[in-house]
């Protein structure tokens, strides 16, 4: 097994997570060594961005650290692994006729959250106070699902491009499979305990298990009457 | 394992028994060792796409002594050395060159629904084989919608009992449509299969577990499923059945060549005589041209249209088979709405094949409801990413995305399968864009009709109401869609469909079509089996057909 140093034990991302001491990585030595290299190769230092530009950097992660919470370090390297993604042309295989491929369609909306933030206080959208980035990224969500276009483009399938590219990057690292309790690789281990309440030896029962539903309520209904506070200064969207 | 006699299945597919038993997953001196035929020679069949049809076809042919180059866009996969046990690192497993999606709800392609390389998407489907129902055969004439096929289902069964056993496939005795066993006993279920089991039972609904195509139990040297619930990812146990280890080892075994990573490019026709006479491909950089006495296309329902379109010639100028511009039209995918449900308890989810339990109590037309036909329910198992496009659909993200992700293992998944009815203009046509090749790309083109918007609400709460009958504190659904088959159908007319009953192209005599693209209707079912069943049945009429010469025999 790879050597790690005891701070690189059970990471989370931000620290947060419900399952105690629960590290994928403790398992390396059980997965296959094609599997481990590219699981591994996630934690590597990230190199500087290929398709990204500076700007285009800054409103990037501004936008995928609202879109995780990511509010604190230790944070996944969302932005250099879409960048990553983005300069190998490696998209999902299709794209819809009402929008560019995915690359530009990256560039456009990015630039159109900075125009956003140009029109509300006259600076860059990472400049932004936290409060109107939340806004403006909340307000492209309602205008999506008003069916109405941001900035000449549905905003719907800007808030798919966003949150497809952001998660397939977050939830494909080890750090997020620690916050969540899920083991990762399973080639050639396997599992023994399938039933309801088992689980293996290698797996960390739920500390937590706070219930999503009713505490999350109250945090929505706030970012929604805050960004309709923005309308007033971003008439029509589009 | 029960009344299968392991002997019978060796003389028609000895695949099996051609996989290496040391604990790799490839027999790299087989492939070595492949028969390979020169370019200017005039191979009896050339197959386009090495997936659920092409392999079944160029396997059964290649026993019956014909010679087949059967050709792949993709890799000729390694499953110990290209496959991961991870759910990003799977994305080669897709057809990732462009396409455009359109129509008042486009359908999502990639992963879902499209594959790539030898095995085809079937390297990652979920390893769920139901039947059609007998009923899916002649819908237009029972129930007023959809079409009938040009074949009854009496005329699939035998190819439906030799697949069944040859991937072979473990499930409870079924008690829907034709009720039929299946050669291997079902395998354990998981925590998300037995709340499914405990929602049903308290619901008032029937469910059963399987069939899946893994077996239960050795067969041959295919190794027992360790349960890792990766089937989406390719199996690396070699457990879960594919045609990369169901039938490509045994047409190797007989002469046929796979040649991999050509991407056929246009089939050649002859216009002064109106025949097929082979197909360019491109590879490494370079245009090759292969000469075949008979092509048959298996690239499914996107690629087998565009390659049609694409191959237009003078006699043929709006595309092969396509006089009555039936070429793309006609297809369809199921709605596939999935439901979620929350338990105090542990499910992890995650363990054991995706799809385990299954319900087809909803398949068949119900006389007191405002729809036609139906849908079945079936255990899902999202991965983490796969899992956040449920959460992101409910609109969540910040704080609150994490929140929910955090509570994944205490959540349970069903999936619906709901018929929906082929629309002429739901359909593939050449876009304005073009890939790298230069070839223009295809555009796919779908809306949902009323009828299939009401089978998508009735579905939900049948699911709903498993959930909650299980214990379920709160439920979520995400509306997408699943499998694609028509875009080129079978039809008794050349004026309603693109071939015959069996899958030669009404234009042009020695060209067939064998894959999903030909299904004139698709039931609630999952389509691997019946793709694969209908190229048996094909190959079956070919060869018998042989002797009275190659591309005017086959026929009823």
């Amino acid at each position: 097994m790879p050597y790690r140093a005891p701070n690189q034990r059970a990471v989370t991302p931000q620290g947060r997570g419900r399952f105690p001491g629960f590290d994928v990585l403790e398992e390396v030595h059980r997965w296959d060594d094609v599997t481990a290299g590219v699981v591994l190769a996630r934690l590597a230092p990230t190199t500087d961005l290929s398709f990204f530009s500076l700007a285009e950097d800054g409103a990037a992660t501004a936008l995928t650290d609202l879109l995780f919470a990511q509010d604190d370090e230790p944070r996944v390297p969302v932005v250099a692994m879409i960048d990553a993604r983005l300069a190998a042309g490696e998209t999902d295989g299709w794209h819809y006729d009402d929008m560019p491929q995915d690359a530009e369609a990256w560039r456009q909306t990015l630039a159109a959250l900075d125009a956003d933030a140009q029109d509300v206080a006259g600076t860059a959208f990472a400049r932004l106070e936290h409060g109107n980035r939340a806004a403006i990224v909340q307000r492209v969500q309602d205008l999506g699902a008003d069916a109405q276009q941001w900035r000449g483009l549905p905003a719907h399938r800007v808030w798919s491009l966003w949150t497809r590219y952001g998660c397939a990057a977050f939830y494909s690292h080890p750090w997020a499979w620690n916050e969540m309790g899920f083991p990762g690789p399973a080639y050639p281990r396997g599992y023994k305990n399938l039933g309801i309440d088992s689980r293996e030896p290698f797996e960390v029962a739920d500390a937590d298990g706070t219930d999503p539903v009713t505490s999350t309520r109250t945090v929505e209904q706030f970012r929604t009457a805050r960004s309709r506070l923005l309308d007033s200064r971003l008439e029509g969207g589009s | 394992m029960r009344g299968t006699d392991d002997s019978a299945i060796r003389s028609r597919n000895e695949s099996a028994w051609l996989l290496p038993n040391d604990g790799s997953r490839t027999d790299h001196r087989l492939r070595a060792d492949m028969r390979r035929y020169d370019l200017d020679e005039e191979v009896d069949l050339v197959v386009v796409g090495a997936g659920a049809g092409g392999s079944v076809l160029t396997q059964r042919l290649a026993r019956a002594g014909w010679k087949v180059v059967c050709l792949d866009a993709g890799p000729f996969w390694d499953p110990d050395a290209d496959w991961v046990s991870d759910e990003r690192g799977s994305h080669t497993l897709y057809w990732t060159e462009p396409r455009q999606i359109g129509g008042a709800d486009p359908v999502p392609l990639g992963s879902n629904n499209s594959g790539r390389g030898v095995g085809g998407s079937m390297v990652h489907f979920a390893g769920y084989v139901p039947r059609f129902h007998p009923s899916d055969f002649r819908t237009r004439t029972t129930d007023g919608v959809g079409a009938d096929w040009p074949i009854d289902y009496a005329d699939l069964r035998p190819y439906y009992e030799q697949i069944e056993q040859e991937l072979p496939v473990a499930g409870q005795h079924w008690p829907w449509g034709d009720p039929h066993d299946y050669p291997h006993h079902a395998h354990p279920v998981s925590g998300n299969g037995d709340i499914f089991l405990r929602g049903a039972a308290a619901a008032g609904i029937e469910a059963r577990v399987g069939p899946v195509a893994i077996p239960n139990g050795r067969f041959g040297n295919r190794p027992h499923c360790i349960y890792r619930g990766f089937c989406l990812q390719g199996c690396k146990v070699n457990a879960k059945a594919s045609p990369l280890i169901t039938h490509v080892p045994d047409a190797l075994a007989h002469g046929a060549e796979i040649r991999s990573s050509s991407h056929v490019s246009r089939v050649l026709v002859d216009d002064t005589t109106g025949r097929a006479t082979g197909v360019t491909y491109l590879h490494g950089g370079l245009e090759y041209r292969q000469r075949a006495r008979m092509v048959a296309v298996a690239g499914y329902s996107i690629e087998t249209p565009r390659l049609l379109l694409l191959s237009a010639s003078t006699r043929f100028p709006d595309g092969l088979a396509n006089d009555f511009d039936q070429v793309g039209r006609y297809l369809m995918v199921q709605g596939a709405p999935q439901t979620a449900g929350r338990f105090e308890s542990e499910i992890r989810m995650y363990k054991g094949p995706p799809p385990e339990v299954s319900s087809e109590q909803f398949y068949e037309t119900d006389p007191t409801k405002p729809y036609k036909r139906g849908w079945s329910i079936q255990t899902v198992s999202p991965l983490p990413i796969t899992w956040s496009e449920h959460v992101t659909a409910q609109g969540h993200w910040g704080s609150v995305l994490r929140e929910y992700m955090r509570d994944y293992v205490h959540w349970s998944t069903l999936g619906a399968l709901c018929e929906f009815l082929p629309h002429a203009d739901n359909r593939v046509t050449l876009a304005d864009e073009q890939d790298r090749h230069g070839l223009p790309v295809a555009h796919f083109s779908y809306s949902k009709g009323d009828n299939d918007k009401a089978l998508m609400q009735a579905a939900q709460k049948s699911m709903e109401a498993i959930l909650h009958a299980a214990g379920a504190s709160e439920v979520m659904t995400v509306q997408r869609y699943a499998h694609l088959v028509g875009g080129a159908r079978m039809a008794a007319r050349p004026e309603d469909g693109v071939v015959d009953a069996d899958l030669r192209t009404f234009a042009v005599p020695n060209l067939y079509i064998t894959d999903g693209s030909v299904l004139p209707t698709q039931g609630s079912a999952n389509p691997a089996l019946t793709i694969m069943s209908l190229a048996a049945r094909a190959a079956d009429r070919l060869a018998a057909g042989a002797r009275s010469g190659l591309t005017e025999g086959a026929r009823r």
